[in-house]
């Protein structure tokens, strides 16, 4: 496959910046796969795994909440936060997920059972996403 | 005699401070520069593509672009922590202040760093939140929380306008206070934007990036902000060491000529005791 490049950008820092063969993210309406000479595209995305081909093998990372857009030069990723599944501390995320779950029991309005609802997707998705860690 | 060299003494001790103060911001300048050029590229790219979605859809008219007749104000306005920073402070909160001062009414104000609370909480201000100490780690987070609270009073029509003020960082000597129009959007049309398959349409993604976007305009102004406080910091304290430095050696000589000038006296003494006995 030809490879294509691609940046991986957040608030606090470029995550990734390089070639790669191949791309397949999770938009809001689903998962969508980017090859090298794909049509300027731009879409939403939410939170869920993310795999970056290189060298013939599929990087996972945990992605929340950005937009990727792809156009002719490059591909541009831009999300909150971006971990690779070997950097994910899973401890850490248990920890989070359990204190998210008691937050949805307490939950008082639907504002807090949204934000608890969103914390515990969050952590699912990086416990999910550790499994790939080599 | 004795009033000079404590006086020498109490200025060194000052001098102490305020040179240890200009190292640890000198330190934390670097730092703080750092994260302020690592934030951009995500804030840039973010503002590029709003740009092209806005430029690709001149109909393209949501509630967060259009200008509405303004009757409430929003402030977000950032300082910082402590003083001891020359003009930083004062600057962008007499910025702010002056910002309104044709208006009917004050504005709702979200105060970012101690000395923002102070001075608007002094003033009776409409203060909706508050944030001390989160400068100099804010983490995106956070500022999703604040910019929140800012779209959804925009959204709701509590607020029409929402300015954010901050400090911007030319240089390590060079800092300036500013505003910068948060809500509604402007954006610039390109001219060469190329076509783009958006999914599912312009519009959702458009959506989906203004809290993202005011979320990192909030984060680069505060990181921003920061690395302009230390800056002052630096330089206010590096003048206050100059200062001290030339003190203590305009001292060192009144101090010495005293001295001079009691030996002197006393050796006349001494001298015009002995002629006196011979």
């Amino acid at each position: 496959m030809t490879p294509f490049k691609l940046q991986i950008i957040t608030p606090e820092k470029t995550v990734f910046d390089g070639e790669t063969e191949q791309i397949v993210v999770r938009t809001t309406v689903g998962d969508v796969g980017i090859l090298n000479g794909h049509e300027p595209y731009c879409a939403a995305l939410g939170i869920g795994q993310m795999r970056v081909m290189m060298d013939g093998e599929f990087r996972h990372a945990a992605t929340s909440g950005g937009i990727i857009k792809v156009s002719h030069e490059k591909t541009t990723i831009l999300v909150q936060t971006c971990e690779w599944s070997d950097e994910i501390d899973v401890t850490r995320a248990n920890a989070a997920k359990e204190a998210a779950e008691g937050r949805i029991k307490a939950a008082q309005s639907d504002n807090e059972l949204r934000l608890a609802e969103a914390k515990l997707k969050h952590a699912l998705n990086r416990i999910d996403t550790a499994g790939f860690g080599k | 005699m004795k009033d000079i060299k404590r006086r020498i003494k109490s200025v060194g001790s000052t001098r102490q401070i305020t040179k240890a103060m200009e190292l640890v911001s000198s330190s934390k300048l670097r730092k703080a520069k750092m994260r302020a050029e690592q934030a951009r590229p995500y804030f840039n790219e973010l503002y590029k593509s709003l740009c092209e979605i806005a430029s690709a859809n001149t109909d393209l008219s949501t509630i967060f672009t259009v200008k509405r007749e303004v009757k409430h104000r929003l402030f977000i306005v950032i300082a910082g922590d402590r003083g001891l920073a020359g003009g930083y402070n004062s600057n962008v909160l007499k910025l702010a202040a002056s910002a309104h001062a044709g208006d009917a009414e004050k504005p709702k104000i979200i105060a970012i760093g101690k000395k923002a609370i102070e001075y608007f909480d002094k003033r009776e201000y409409d203060i909706v939140a508050s944030y001390a100490g989160i400068a100099e780690n804010i983490k995106p987070n956070l500022a999703q929380d604040i910019a929140d609270i800012a779209i959804e009073m925009f959204r709701s029509g509590e607020v029409d306008d929402v300015q954010i003020f901050y400090t911007m960082f030319v240089s390590s000597i060079t800092q300036e206070a500013q505003q910068m129009a948060m809500l509604p959007m402007e954006t610039v049309k390109l001219e060469n934007y190329g076509t783009m398959n958006y999914d599912p349409s312009p519009e959702a993604v458009f959506n989906r990036i203004i809290p993202r976007f005011t979320a990192s305009l909030i984060q680069c102004a505060v990181v921003e902000a920061y690395a302009s406080e230390q800056g002052a910091r630096r330089t206010a304290m590096e003048n206050a060491t100059d200062n001290a430095d030339a003190m203590t050696e305009s001292l060192s000589l009144l101090y010495n000529r005293a001295r001079q000038a009691s030996i002197t006296t006393e050796i006349i003494d001494i001298v015009s005791g002995a002629s006196a006995q011979e």
